[in-house]
């Protein structure tokens, strides 16, 4: 049996550049920035005032609501304001400014008897812990914990198919225990028999760091190396042919999907009881001399990473990308933090990222060909031009997951997927009609 | 320093629009090759015309309308060269050059220029000197043999060889009403009267691996095509030997090959590329044995070109995950159907 999915691409993966670097901690500034929307749902409500001492660990943020997650301190030291910042994604938010005191005073969660815990205890103290989907769309992991259908199995995204990144990879590596165990306690709390983890075939090693530790129960799997074989979707078509329902989420098949670094970060929380403060994290890109993958504190500044990261400044800086080159976000200054789902900052140069303008589209239909989900990209790209928003929708408008294979292979070089979220948006503005 | 903000992907493939015009381009010198070595010079000179006449009037009109130049993504090159292949060996000059530019100036850039053309510019262009001057584009000439009585100078146009005319293969087996007398060797080499490109079948056949390889064109539509054509034509015979004969034969593998699989005129969702070249094959062969011309293949693609767009209307596919409309009625229950 082959591990994959119809479609997709292959794309230069560059992840050479980091894959070797082992992960290390990376000292926290003078200064951290600690966005209260870390997940998609509700900000937290804001818990500290200017004045306050906090501690690495102290709870800064509470849920607000159920969909939404509690967000913690990530250095020791005093409050210095709570401002309006842009984030990442380019939206204005609220974020605690908190001044270092390097005390690196910690305050723990309460340790839980491991040997009687049961799946809701687990599920609570994920909560508590305020972990969120690591991978990149920070969806709060303990509402996944309690799906709507029925659900007979975990799968465990260790894709990393986005080229550049790798700190999952070295996560893997030199974490295997202890993404295993997370995995286990996910397994409790879905109380689910089977749990498959999906690697992409390009990392070998990682296959053989998690089987060697794996118990019997959880199964490891190399998946074909194609983009995007970490999409939820394919991963679970690629794993276990099941074809998620278009427009459902992946618990209407009976699976939950989630990241190797939010096992990790369970591990961690039910373990070592931390919450969730810091991250695995790959600096990388060809305008940096100095990129590796580290241990970040939530809260530090692309500014200050480029600093560690780079013995000439921005010089040779074209582009700054949070994420991924296929799906991040390129960021117009470095004043963004790191939030819990930044699995990567790039810093790309001039040649490798793409500059070319866009030309008429010759109606190839290399996106068709490319797109995992089988939607037109071609025509959704010109009915949504022509504002014609019920023709976009005809070919798949909302079935699209912006993996970007569209506009990766386009000869044109056409803007597909702006083409798409414009779409979706005004789709939402007109309410759906 | 500022940073470039825009969309995602920020990572994109090599491939262009130019690169990809060039490998039709590559993809066609075999043919041309052919037409000299059967034919002498003279379809060279046509090809340079010709391609010369198209690419001045897609630069003409960008001119004349104030819009930016666009002759350097090789497309009119690629326009001009296929109109020179699908015209006689010899023909007046002014025929390549009205051809291309009806071809660029009415057929492609009234309607909006590269990939907005309803119809293959060339062949609406070849059809339409075919109607207008049908003696000088119906004139076949002999091929040069060296065996029987042609020269060196030939190949120059400098003999009176080339005042020989000859059939075509498909008007022998229309009037003949049989295959009988025709040469399978001659039709694969193309040492055979018609148009200068449309002649040798191996060298067409080279050109398409290379496109299949390159990834350039989609495979089916040929393939489909042809083998409709092979087998609907044998079918209506009663009789096998008409398979070769009939895909050998007139423009089927130039048409199949270079034109069908116009990206802009040829469908882009999988079951809608089989219905256009199942009807192009139908067509061709209906209006090869049922009209009173002896060739079909332009008049078809013309034809399945027109109905491309009512195709992507109406067959386009189903997204990954989306059930059948039929199956709705059941709702849930099919969570892991299909």
């Amino acid at each position: 049996m082959k591990f994959t999915f119809p479609h997709g691409i292959h794309v230069k993966d560059n992840k050479d550049i980091t894959k070797s670097i082992p992960l290390r901690n990376l000292d926290a500034p003078e200064k951290v920035y600690i966005c209260l929307s870390q997940h998609i749902g509700k900000p937290a409500d804001c818990l500290v005032k200017p004045g306050d001492k906090v501690k690495c660990g102290t709870l800064i943020g509470a849920a607000s609501g159920a969909f939404s997650a509690n967000i913690y301190s990530s250095v020791s030291g005093e409050v210095e304001a709570i401002a309006d910042r842009v984030n990442a994604q380019g939206i204005m938010c609220k974020h605690v400014v908190i001044k270092n005191d390097f005390s690196n005073e910690e305050v723990l969660l309460p340790s839980l008897d491991l040997d009687k815990v049961t799946a809701d205890d687990i599920i609570e103290r994920i909560k508590t812990a305020g972990i969120v989907g690591m991978g990149g769309a920070g969806f709060p992991t303990h509402i996944k914990l309690k799906p709507q259908d029925k659900v007979d199995t975990l799968i465990i995204n260790g894709a990393e198919c986005e080229p550049y990144i790798t700190c999952d990879y070295r996560l893997m590596l030199e974490k295997s225990k202890e993404v295993i165990a997370g995995a286990v306690w996910l397994k409790k709390a879905l109380g689910v028999e089977k749990v498959y983890i999906g690697i992409e075939d390009n990392k070998m090693s990682a296959v053989e760091a998690l089987k060697n530790v794996a118990h019997s129960d959880i199964e490891v799997i190399a998946v074909k190396e194609k983009y995007p074989q970490g999409a939820e979707r394919q991963l679970i078509y690629s794993v276990t042919k099941r074809k998620v329902p278009a427009g459902a989420l992946p618990a209407k098949a009976g699976v939950v999907v989630e990241n190797i670094h939010t096992a990790y970060s369970v591990y961690e929380a039910m373990e070592l009881n931390k919450p969730l403060y810091s991250r695995a994290l790959t600096v990388s890109g060809r305008a940096i001399d100095k990129p590796g993958n580290f241990f970040v504190p939530t809260g530090v500044t692309y500014d200050f990473l480029l600093s560690r990261c780079s013995s000439e400044g921005d010089i040779k800086v074209a582009k700054v990308i949070s994420g991924g080159p296929m799906m991040g976000f390129a960021q117009a200054s470095l004043d963004a933090a790191i939030c819990k789902n930044s699995s990567a900052v790039l810093f790309l140069t001039k040649e490798e990222t793409d500059f070319n303008k866009p030309s008429a589209c010759i109606n190839c239909a290399r996106c068709a060909r490319a797109c995992p989900m089988r939607l037109m990209p071609m025509f959704i790209d010109s009915c949504v031009i022509s504002g014609d928003l019920q023709g976009a929708k005809k070919y798949g408008l909302n079935n699209c997951i912006e993996c970007g294979s569209c506009a990766y292979v386009c000869p044109a070089k056409r803007s597909i997927v702006q083409s798409v979220r414009q779409g979706k948006r005004l789709d939402r503005a007109s309410g759906g009609k | 320093m500022a940073y470039t903000v825009s969309q995602s992907p920020h990572f994109k493939n090599s491939a262009t629009t130019q690169r990809i015009m060039l490998d039709v381009i590559i993809a066609l010198i075999p043919a041309l090759i052919a037409s000299v070595l059967i034919f002498g010079f003279f379809p060279l000179v046509v090809a340079i015309v010709s391609i010369a006449s198209a690419v001045f009037s897609e630069w003409f009109y960008n001119f004349i309308t104030k819009k930016p130049q666009t002759t350097s993504d090789l497309s009119a090159v690629v326009t001009g060269l296929l109109l020179a292949l699908n015209l006689p060996p010899v023909v007046p000059l002014y025929i390549p050059v009205i051809g291309s530019i009806f071809a660029i100036m009415v057929v492609k850039m009234l309607f909006g220029g590269l990939g907005k053309n309803f119809a293959n510019p060339a062949i609406t262009a070849r059809i339409f000197v075919m109607l207008a001057w049908t003696a000088a584009m119906t004139t076949w000439i002999k091929p040069i043999d060296l065996s029987d009585g042609a020269n060196l100078f030939s190949y120059f146009g400098m003999s009176n060889y080339d005042g020989l005319t000859s059939a075509t293969p498909l008007a022998i087996i229309k009037s003949e009403g049989s295959v009988a007398s025709i040469n399978l060797l001659d039709l694969f080499l193309g040492t055979t009267g018609g148009s200068a490109g449309e002649v040798s079948a191996l060298a067409l056949l080279i050109g398409g691996v290379y496109l299949i390889v390159r990834r350039v064109i989609d495979y089916k539509i040929p393939l489909i095509y042809i083998l409709t054509v092979g087998f609907l034509t044998s079918l209506i015979e009663l009789d096998i030997a008409y398979f070769l004969p009939s895909i050998l034969s007139g423009g089927l593998m130039l048409g199949a090959i270079f034109m069908a699989t116009d990206y802009s005129t040829s469908p882009n969702g999988f079951w809608g590329v089989i219905v256009y070249a199942l009807g192009l094959g139908i067509l061709t062969v209906l209006i090869r044995k049922f009209s009173n011309m002896p060739e079909g293949v332009s008049f078809a693609i013309l034809i399945m070109n027109i109905v491309t767009p009512l195709i992507d209307k109406y067959i386009y596919p189903r997204p990954f995950g989306a059930v059948r409309k039929k199956l709705n009625f059941k709702k849930n229950k099919e969570v892991k159907a299909e």
